[in-house]
């Protein structure tokens, strides 16, 4: 076994931020450090973490047989390290405003990113099991850190009892795998359950149940999604943003680590696990997404759509499915933290999370309105955007695996999509700005920065894909190659 | 050391898995669905050390499994408990259904 | 010392509740140790089987004493001696190791600290609580998980194999080198529960505000 911990390097990096940033935070006063100087080292940390990653391209080698340091990881460090620097400048303002104890946000969030990379990492149940309370702890206390907000401890229990029984559930389909394998190497599952004497047994299929149920709760799948618009509309809005780009994407990469290569061998008995929580998924989600009237609850309900989609990429398994579901995911979180980052600069000056209060945004600020316009259409898959070329790859995997009925009931629902999003654009566009709100206004010049390279970003996703296939193809061969 | 089939323990921890799961559906006090997430923890344990005792002699990766869901267990209780705690000093409730302010 | 411990909002009925609990839990599990005695003196069980059903009497009693009394802290002492029973069947599968941690940890970590959070959230002055409406539909939830989980367990073919005794030497090979790195994430995930309890449970009136802070300082 090889237990080199050089290995591992970016995530110390990030570890050693987490911790400088919680010293500096104690000793503020003492030292005579800024408030301001928090957010720097957390941001250093996490681009020198996402530098330090890169030294380990083309490696496709692991750490002791539980974290494999390949491309795949490397995609998702690179992935993940990006997200939280971009959560951590955009939502400077806010987070001075609006969050309790800001020295403990910018370490749990590191702290967080650490667990999303090991996700994605983990070869082993054990690995991943540990990595998934890492992040999901993270969160239940990031979500209930907003000052003056009652809604946000509410939606921390919640969070956190759910994701308890989630937890209980994943972990005892994970100890029915394990007792049908006799190992929690991915290798070694794939190897053991290869032999046809488990294979449709039923511990094996209710250890998957559950194994389905847990990690369904984790991506939010209907019907284990109940906690979603609760902690997204309880938790400050960084932290909405930040679940719904990394804690999504990070158990996507789970996912497809899993069910891509230790239960591939039992793929029959899962498949239509997941097909079926894929439909349900894209269905409820963009319906209840129709009736919402805050923001955060659109958002929320359109991301449970967006899950719908991915869990149809893991479905489908194979190498075109795989490459898809990575680059729809690198797509999904640029535009998704795009309309987060913008939605967060107009809270700041607005103060209120109310689709009706982001009247005639177009009018008063509409670079802002431009990019939140851009990043919903994307959402639902308009051409030209990241939206359109990520989900048509993912489509057309589908299709091509014999799944032609979902891409059917996905195409649907994104149109479906479309319509609500289009409620938040007519708001913004055509009803003119409320009474004494009509003078323009400027966002902080680091909101102009972070959205603006997004909002680039979601066009070269668009137009020019072809460099992000590529990496996210690269990734993908690790698994299927 | 023993023969008792591996079927008994199994068969154990699926009903105080069934039990934990029927508290956290019924229960209504923050406190009392813990405690049901902690039966359920437990049933998980029994499971990982009965499979790691009968089939896996070399590696026991269950029992290391076990340690860590014990140890995780532990920690959500603090975790959980705090969290509960800020919601008591806001609303002096430590119940799940008058936290409503969510609409589900 | 003692003017520390007074001030902690001690339910009075605490001692009488452990008395209580005690003899129930004793009238409860005594016919069963009868039973099984005999069982054992007339040679048609093992004194193993004897120690696995007397840990499951046990263990099935307090899990449904603890989701079925109506009083929180019964019903959180109740969770004590479920998770105690726990530890004996780790003795019977041969991990002493964990039968220790889960008598130290469960019986005295978890217990502490739930009894505390129903003290500081004062359920200890109204300690009935009642359970949702959907009570008939989470039995049947309950009984049909046990039941379909339990049947198939038992319908599956199990290699016929001994128990083994896990060594103390293999468990620490395997917990601090082979799995080093998810040892170190644990540790994490302890420092975020510890940080985040804190953070989530301070007042508000501690919070670091700057301008409150210079004029309060010294």
């Amino acid at each position: 076994m090889n237990f080199e911990y050089a290995l591992l390097i970016p995530e110390f990096i990030l570890a050693g931020a987490a911790a400088v940033v919680l010293l500096a935070d104690a000793f503020r006063r003492d030292l005579g450090i800024s408030r301001r100087l928090i957010p720097a080292i957390a941001a250093l940390g996490a681009l020198a973490a996402g530098i330090a990653s890169l030294f380990y391209a083309d490696r496709s080698t692991d750490f002791a047989g539980l974290i494999g340091v390949d491309d795949y990881t490397l995609f998702f460090r690179v992935l993940f390290t990006v997200t939280v620097l971009v959560v951590i400048l955009g939502s400077l303002e806010f987070v001075e405003r609006n969050i309790r104890h800001q020295g403990e946000f910018y370490a749990l969030l590191l702290v967080s990113t650490i667990g999303a990379i090991y996700m994605a990492g983990a070869r082993e149940l054990l690995t991943a099991y540990i990595s998934i309370e890492l992040l999901s702890f993270s969160l239940y206390v990031a979500v209930s850190l907003a000052k003056d907000d009652r809604r946000s401890g509410e939606a921390g229990l919640k969070y956190v009892l759910l994701g308890g029984v989630a937890s209980a559930m994943l972990l005892y389909g994970l100890s029915l795998i394990y007792g049908a394998a006799g190992t929690t190497s991915y290798e070694g599952i794939a190897a053991a359950l290869g032999d046809s004497a488990v294979q449709g047994s039923p511990v094996l299929l209710i250890g998957l149940a559950f194994l389905v149920g847990g990690l369904g709760f984790k991506a939010s799948a209907v019907p284990f999604h109940m906690w979603t618009p609760d902690a997204y509309e309880g938790a400050p809005l960084p932290v909405t943003a930040y679940i719904a780009a990394t804690s999504k994407a990070a158990t996507f990469a789970l996912l497809l680590r899993l069910f891509g290569t230790g239960l591939l061998p039992v793929q029959d008995d899962w498949q239509w696990m997941l097909a079926t929580l894929s439909v349900a998924t894209m269905v409820t989600g963009n319906l209840i997404a129709l009736v919402q009237t805050n923001i955060k609850r659109l958002l929320a309900y359109s991301s449970i759509g967006q899950v719908g989609f991915m869990l149809m990429a893991v479905t489908t398994v194979s190498d075109a499915s795989g490459s898809a579901l990575l680059l729809h995911l690198a797509g999904y979180l640029v535009t998704n933290l795009a309309v987060f980052i913008a939605v967060i600069a107009v809270y700041n000056r607005i103060g209120s999370e109310r689709i009706e209060d982001f009247r005639g945004l177009a009018e008063t600020q509409p670079y802002l309105a431009l990019v939140i316009t851009t990043g919903l259409f994307s959402l639902s898959g308009m051409p030209l955007l990241a939206g359109f070329v990520t989900k048509f790859f993912i489509f057309q995997a589908a299709a091509e695996e014999g799944f032609l009925w979902l891409s059917g009931v996905a195409v649907i629902m994104s149109t479906v999509s479309l319509y609500y999003y289009l409620k938040v654009i007519r708001m913004m566009y055509v009803v003119a700005p409320a009474e004494g709100e009509e003078g323009r206004w400027r966002p902080s010049l680091i909101a102009y920065g972070v959205t603006g390279v997004l909002f680039i970003g979601i066009f070269v996703v668009g137009l020019w894909a072809a460099p992000v296939l590529e990496v996210a193809d690269d990734a993908s061969a690790v698994l299927f190659g | 050391m023993s023969d008792i089939p591996i079927e008994n323990f199994l068969v154990l921890s699926a009903v105080l898995f069934g039990i934990g799961f029927y508290g956290v559906l019924a229960r209504r006090s923050a406190i009392l669905i813990l405690v049901s997430v902690e039966l359920m923890l437990a049933a998980t344990t029994i499971n990982m050390v009965a499979f790691a005792a009968y089939f896996d002699h070399e590696a026991f990766t269950g029992v290391i499994f076990a340690i860590f869901i014990i140890t995780v267990a532990a920690a959500e209780v603090g975790l959980a408990l705090g969290i509960v705690l800020r919601i008591f000093r806001e609303r002096r409730t430590a119940y799940v259904d008058d936290a409503s302010e969510l609409k589900w | 010392m003692l003017e520390l411990l007074e001030r902690i909002p001690f339910p009075q009925q605490l001692d009488r509740i452990v008395i209580f609990t005690g003899l129930v839990a004793g009238a409860l599990v005594t016919p069963i140790a009868i039973v099984l005695l005999a069982l054992l003196i007339f040679d048609e069980i093992t004194a193993a089987e004897v120690v696995f059903w007397l840990a499951a009497a046990v263990i099935i009693l307090g899990a449904l004493g603890a989701v079925l009394l109506p009083n929180i802290v019964h019903a959180t002492l109740s969770l004590v001696i479920a998770l105690l029973g726990v530890a004996g069947i780790f003795l019977l599968l041969g991990s002493e190791f964990l039968a220790l941690v889960q008598v130290l940890i469960y019986g005295g970590g978890v217990t502490v600290l739930l009894l505390f959070g129903l003290m500081l959230t004062n359920a200890g002055d109204d300690p009935k609580v009642t359970d949702g409406a959907q009570k008939p539909f989470a039995f049947l939830v309950g009984i049909l998980l046990a039941g379909v989980v339990g049947v198939a367990l038992v319908d599956q073919d199990w290699a016929k194999t001994e128990v083994a005794v896990a060594p103390f030497t293999t468990l620490g090979e395997r917990l601090f080198r082979d799995f080093g790195a998810p040892f170190e994430i644990a540790s994490l995930v302890l420092i975020v529960a510890l940080i985040g309890a804190v953070a989530v449970a301070r007042r508000d009136r501690d919070e670091d505000d700057d301008t409150v802070e210079e004029g309060e300082s010294s």
